[in-house]
């Protein structure tokens, strides 16, 4: 079946990808770009640069703004898949939703409506497990939004390697937070996965901390 | 032993729809429905529902006929239910519920109690339930049923999600 992947540059969203590619085949890829950094739907940090992330996948990406009203992005969204059928044929959808049944819900609604799969792979799936699965398959990831007490500006742009995922675990245990940040604590971008042909290399960022929040943007990449 | 039976058309799904059940479960075997064979050997039974999209098992109605014999507990969970109701007499219909639900206990039973809200996600509905008990409806639609004369109840929504307890519920008690 040909696939459109729904992706945010997180790792949820690629390693869902990833293991739709297992089985099927992933035609295009679709980034939602929203204009608010609250949005209900879309993670929202660096989506500009999931364009190199796609020239790394050697993907065609969609990409659709969105103002990020609560309802309104969801027609962006459904405009973008109906895109991604005209252009690549696609039969169905997948997604990186974990818990959320807000976003599973409208996603599966929108899938329904265009008569198309919705696959979630991810589904219910042990947060630890799923950080533990990113590190087996050798996913390069590093953390690029902080929005939740204990996290400070030292996470921001650190790297998600064992010792981070073990102090994530701690922190689950200590505060209750999703080690995976399901809840919004942080967000992620991916650096290299299973399936880029080439790492992003980070040249210029730029770190914003305030309160419990804060994002690491990266202003320039390039493909090595 | 427990069995956890796959309805999955597409194996992707089964990592939404199956994949959690076992998460709570824990210790079973899994099989899609096309193999299995004898389950005389299974303490419970658990059917897995599928994608929104997947009709493929009403075309195969004869595949389960293994659960006409078995006389273990079972529980069907959303395709589950509809493949257990069609097998006793009740008729498919159309009736898409997708996201949280409220959903009204009907009959008192060990699966669950009182009003509560779950995630639903079918496009089918079940009627001429002649031979169920009906244990819970949303305002749309049945949600649960019991067989009058044997150990097989049906789920509309999904339990797996925000509702584990009463999987764990069907596993002690049923």
């Amino acid at each position: 079946m040909r696939l459109a992947g729904l992706f945010s540059g997180g790792k949820d969203s690629a390693y869902a990808i990833y293991r739709a590619m297992q089985l099927h085949e992933i035609a295009s890829l679709i980034t939602i770009k929203s204009k608010n950094p609250e949005s209900y739907m879309f993670h929202t940090p660096n989506t500009g640069i999931t364009q190199l992330q796609a020239e790394a996948a050697g993907l065609p990406l969609i990409v659709a703004e969105t103002e990020g009203k609560k309802e309104a992005e969801l027609a962006d969204l459904k405009e973008a898949v109906k895109k991604a059928v005209e252009l690549f044929r696609i039969e169905g959808v997948v997604t990186g939703a974990i818990g959320s049944v807000y976003q599973a819900a409208r996603i599966q609604k929108i899938c329904d409506e265009l008569g198309l799969w919705c696959f979630n792979p991810l589904w219910q799936l042990d947060q630890l497990q799923l950080l533990d699965d990113l590190l087996k398959n050798k996913f390069e990831v590093i953390i690029v939004g902080v929005a939740a007490y204990p996290f400070d500006e030292s996470w921001l742009g650190k790297r998600l390697d064992r010792k981070a995922v073990k102090e994530l675990a701690g922190l689950k245990e200590k505060y209750k937070i999703n080690p995976a940040g399901e809840g919004g604590e942080f967000e992620s971008f991916v650096l290299s996965a299973p399936f880029f042909r080439k790492k992003i290399n980070v040249k210029k960022s730029s770190a914003r901390f305030s309160g419990n929040h804060g994002v690491f943007e990266i202003k320039e990449a390039e493909l090595e | 032993m427990i069995l956890v039976v796959s309805t999955c058309a597409d194996k992707l799904s089964e990592e939404e729809f199956v994949k959690p059940i076992v998460g709570i479960a824990g210790k079973c075997d899994v099989k899609h429905y096309t193999n299995v064979k004898d389950v005389s050997g299974y303490d419970k039974i658990i059917i897995c529902g599928t994608a929104l999209k997947d009709n493929e098992y009403l075309k195969n109605i004869n595949g389960f006929l293994f659960l006409k014999e078995t006389i273990s507990p079972v529980l069907g969970i959303c395709s589950g239910m509809q493949i257990l109701c069609l097998l006793y007499g009740a008729r498919i219909t159309e009736n898409k519920e997708i996201g949280m639900t409220k959903i009204k206990t009907l009959r008192e039973n060990p699966l669950f109690s009182g009003n509560f809200e779950a995630y639903s996600l079918h496009g089918n509905g079940v009627d001429n339930l002649n031979e169920f008990y009906v244990l819970a409806e949303s305002e749309e639609s049945v949600q649960a049923v019991k067989h009058k004369k044997k150990n097989l109840c049906g789920i509309m929504f999904h339990p797996e999600v925000r509702n584990e307890k009463i999987i764990r519920n069907f596993l002690d008690f049923a």
